[in-house]
């Protein structure tokens, strides 16, 4: 389903993607019209097209800084359309923090192809030769004599071309931008702080109507009878869907539909023996399904033989819940065969072929916009929720809103996999390790899941890593760096342990340790700013280090602590990060305080409780997140070399951070952190 | 039932159990205030009763009949923008925003009653906010931005 014509109607130069992206941009088809990524009007504005969607990372605002200064534009002649299925090129969705590096790449280049167009045209103008021009605020001029200027908006007049990308097309140089690389304020800040950004909860259709759907109290619950005559009772109660196993009903408002829902009268026959919360860490070895080396170099025997010591911990990582503050939602609505849905979801195209599979209808009749996103942190229950509001509004005749409410967000939403680690290492007097064996186990459906920040980035011959699947009685999904945090826990909790047993500076013992000279860099940055060589004579206080990489990125964070009474308490945390060329570094900044906040949360209390089926703790009075007095003071280093490629700045942040408070906590308790969370294990 | 919102009267025809939320929603089309749990857990839903920060999500719409009601849409005037707001954009205060409307107007509420709080006081106001993106720093660099903003024009 397109609608783009109205929106092209005023293109004068298009920029399509050339053949040999379709694989990068995973377009169908080779690319022809639907393949746009970036349109110029008459008037000499740019408009780029992207499947990625905003959820808070201000993917908007750094596309829009790329291309006003590729293509010299002032950033207000600058728009983005995200996420529209039909305007927008295919794209597998906003994952693994790449948005900047692929995409925003790609349209750098758009941009600077259609900037050369432009030169071109002001070279035919004045029949001089191109290499004679430059570009400034959407004017091409003549470097001879910069009085004389021609607009965008002139040498477009009349024009409708199309180019694609050729291989060649240069990009501008770091010390050439106007925008990116400084502190940009968000080109979306004046909507959000007015009430005036919209999310999938926002949005109104003419006629629309509010559905909600019949949730069984545990997972497995399957309704035995079902009497839905105290709906039918509730004022503005329009009607009951029950199509396969959906169970739903339809009012005039979202509070009737809670209402009558309420009132259906249920026998549910649920599954029994389900397990809880407390048959974990042990059900993750013994569900484990087969074990998949990542890799094995060296000899691992023979390094433990040779080496002076062995140390081996296991450590455990509990389920948590993604809990974006906006719950999933969708609108929807059918005009004949075809479908509109409005999904805040991270993939609209993913959603459509979801979609397109569920109702079975052709993709080509289904339309999916993305708004704004109201936090995501990897995936929530959006799809569903769009093929029931699909369901409800087809049976109904009548645009269906379907939110859900903060309960079935918990429950039918995503959590983070648990996961369990046994680690065994081989280790010299003089600090260098010898031999490494890491085992990981993690539960849930998403592929490598586990495997994600499994590998050791230290510098040692013998190694063997491998990882396992496992089940979990919840609906596990993505999540902030998937399993990489979770790895990177266990990892750099255990070199702690053997800085300790080595009696060695933890700072030091990485570093000798380490061979690669970006995290290496990071880390003597992140530990010198932090102050980590005075700190450690503080015995008031506890400081912890940890490093992490992530989305082509290199992360190091030390934190500190103070414990009382039974209360953990993250005072400061210096995060450097070396992400390559920084866009907006207000941006990464903003993306590694998130991060560490989030990972705070996982660190201290997170965790959740569930027993024959049923969540014990969906509430957010019982499910305690970070709030705003539990913010440590937060630094950020930026220790990238601009001449090197953007890497994801959104995910590397939460990498390390449970590791350093998790280490910075066994500085004063002197026994290691080995069970997340921290606050309810204290010894 | 009579409701004056950001000094406007609506006629709203809705049962008195009806939360406010809701109705501000629903009925008033004013979407800038959020559903983030109706528990009163996250604050999401934050308006001004009266010049206080109330949970809209569990304030019975008739509770507030014949107060004054502010929400996001209310604070600026014209394209003039509040200090509190202003002080969120220029703090970029927020990542995806979904919580940003309740954490301005708490803000708000609180420097209504004290023009001149200190951190603790700042954390205590906000600290029935949550910000699942974890932007708190720059929130409180915005509150007390907001606050010595405030400060100098309460002083003129």
């Amino acid at each position: 389903m397109t609608a783009s014509s109205d929106i092209r109607q005023d293109a004068a130069l298009v920029i399509i993607a050339p053949p040999q992206w379709a694989g990068e941009l995973e377009l169908r088809e080779p690319p022809g019209p639907d393949a746009t990524i970036l349109m110029m009007d008459h008037r000499g504005g740019a408009t780029a097209f992207s499947g990625k969607v905003e959820y808070g990372q201000g993917i908007r605002s750094g596309f829009s800084l790329a291309i006003a200064d590729e293509l010299d534009l002032p950033l207000a002649s600058v728009s983005v359309i995200l996420g529209d299925t039909a305007l927008v090129p295919f794209d597998r969705g906003t994952v693994g923090s790449l948005s900047t590096m692929t995409l925003g790449m790609q349209l750098r280049r758009a941009a600077a192809t259609a900037r050369g167009a432009l030169i071109t045209l002001a070279a035919e103008h004045w029949s001089v030769d191109e290499s004679s021009l430059a570009t400034s605020e959407g004017q091409v001029f003549k470097t001879s004599d910069t009085s004389q200027r021609v607009s965008y908006a002139e040498l477009l007049e009349g024009k409708n071309l199309q180019l694609s990308i050729p291989e060649d097309t240069t990009t501008k140089q770091a010390e050439d931008f106007v925008y990116m690389g400084k502190d940009a304020t968000r080109t979306d800040a004046l909507a959000r702080v007015t009430g005036q950004a919209k999310y999938s909860h926002d949005i109104v259709v003419d006629g629309m109507l509010h559905g909600k759907i019949l949730r069984p109290p545990s997972y497995g619950a399957r309704p035995q009878q079902i009497d839905t005559s105290g709906s039918e009772r509730i004022p503005g109660f329009v009607m009951v869907v029950q199509e396969g196993d959906l169970v739903g009903v339809v009012c005039e408002r979202e509070d009737a539909a809670e209402q009558a829902v309420a009132a259906i009268r249920v026998r549910w026959q649920e599954e029994p023996e389900l397990p809880s919360d407390s048959d974990f860490p042990a059900l993750l070895k013994e569900k484990a399904k087969e074990m998949i080396v990542l890799r094995e170099s060296g000899s691992p025997a023979d390094g433990f033989a040779q080496a002076d010591h062995v140390l081996e911990g296991s450590y455990f990582v509990p389920h948590v819940a993604n809990a974006p503050m906006e719950t999933s939602a969708a609108v929807a609505t059918w005009d004949g065969g075809n479908l509109i849905v409005w999904s805040g979801d991270r993939s609209p195209f993913g959603v459509r072929d979801e979609l397109a599979k569920a109702l079975g209808v052709s993709q080509d009749n289904i339309r999916v916009i993305a708004p704004e996103v109201g936090g995501s942190f990897g995936t929530k229950g959006t799809v569903e929720v769009a093929v029931e509001a699909a369901v409800l509004a087809k049976a109904a005749g009548r645009p269906v809103r379907l939110v859900h409410s903060r309960a079935e967000e918990f429950m039918w939403g995503t959590v983070r996999p648990a996961a369990f680690y046994e680690i065994r290492s081989g280790f010299n007097n003089d600090g260098k390790i010898v031999a490494w064996e890491y085992t990981g186990y993690h539960t849930g459906d998403r592929p490598q899941r586990g495997q994600r920040g499994a590998d050791t980035p230290y510098n040692t011959p013998n190694v063997r890593i491998a990882v396992a699947d496992s089940a979990s009685p919840l609906r596990t999904g993505s999540y902030r760096s998937l399993g990489c945090a979770s790895n990177h826990f266990a990892r750099e909790i255990h070199m702690d342990e053997i800085a300790a047993a080595l009696k060695m500076d933890p700072v030091e013992f990485r570093l000798l340790n380490l061979s690669h000279p970006r995290l290496s860099r990071v880390l003597q940055q992140t530990a010198d700013r932090f102050g980590w060589k005075d700190k450690r004579d503080d015995s008031s206080i506890g400081i912890g280090v940890a490093i992490g990489y992530d989305a082509g990125s290199f992360v190091a964070e030390c934190a500190e602590v103070t414990i009382q009474r039974r209360n953990v308490r993250v005072q400061r945390v210096v995060a450097g990060i070396d992400c390559g060329m920084v866009v907006n570094p207000e941006g990464v900044r903003n993306q590694m305080e998130g991060s560490i906040i989030m990972g705070m949360g996982t660190a201290l209390r997170e965790s959740v409780e569930f027993g024959s089926g049923r969540l014990l703790n969906s509430v957010f009075s019982k499910y305690r997140v970070p709030r705003i007095n539990d913010a440590p003071q937060i630094e950020i280093v930026m220790s990238g070399d601009p001449t090197t490629q953007s890497t994801g700045a959104g995910e590397p942040g939460i990498v390390p951070i449970a590791a350093a408070i998790g280490n910075a906590v066994s500085d004063v308790t002197k026994s290691p952190v080995r069970n997340l969370p921290i606050v309810p294990n204290l010894p | 039932m009579q409701l004056l919102v950001n000094g406007k009267t609506y006629e709203v025809d809705v049962d008195e159990e009806t939360m406010l939320l809701s109705v501000l929603r629903h009925d008033l089309g004013l979407t800038g205030t959020k559903y983030g749990c109706g528990d009163g857990d996250c604050g999401a839903c934050t308006v001004l009763v009266d010049g206080e920060a109330k949970n809209s999500c569990i304030t019975p719409v008739d509770s507030a009949a014949g107060s004054e009601i502010t929400t996001i849409e209310g604070l600026a005037d014209g394209d003039n923008l509040h200090p509190v707001q202003e002080a969120f954009i220029e703090n970029t205060a927020f990542q995806c925003a979904f919580c940003t409307p309740g954490f301005i107007m708490s803000t708000v509420a609180l420097l209504l009653r004290n023009p001149e709080p200190d951190d603790r006081q700042i954390r205590a106001a906000l600290t029935g906010n949550i910000c699942r993106c974890g932007t708190y720093v720059r929130i409180m660099q915005a509150a007390k931005s907001a606050a010595e903003r405030s400060g100098q024009k309460g002083g003129k």
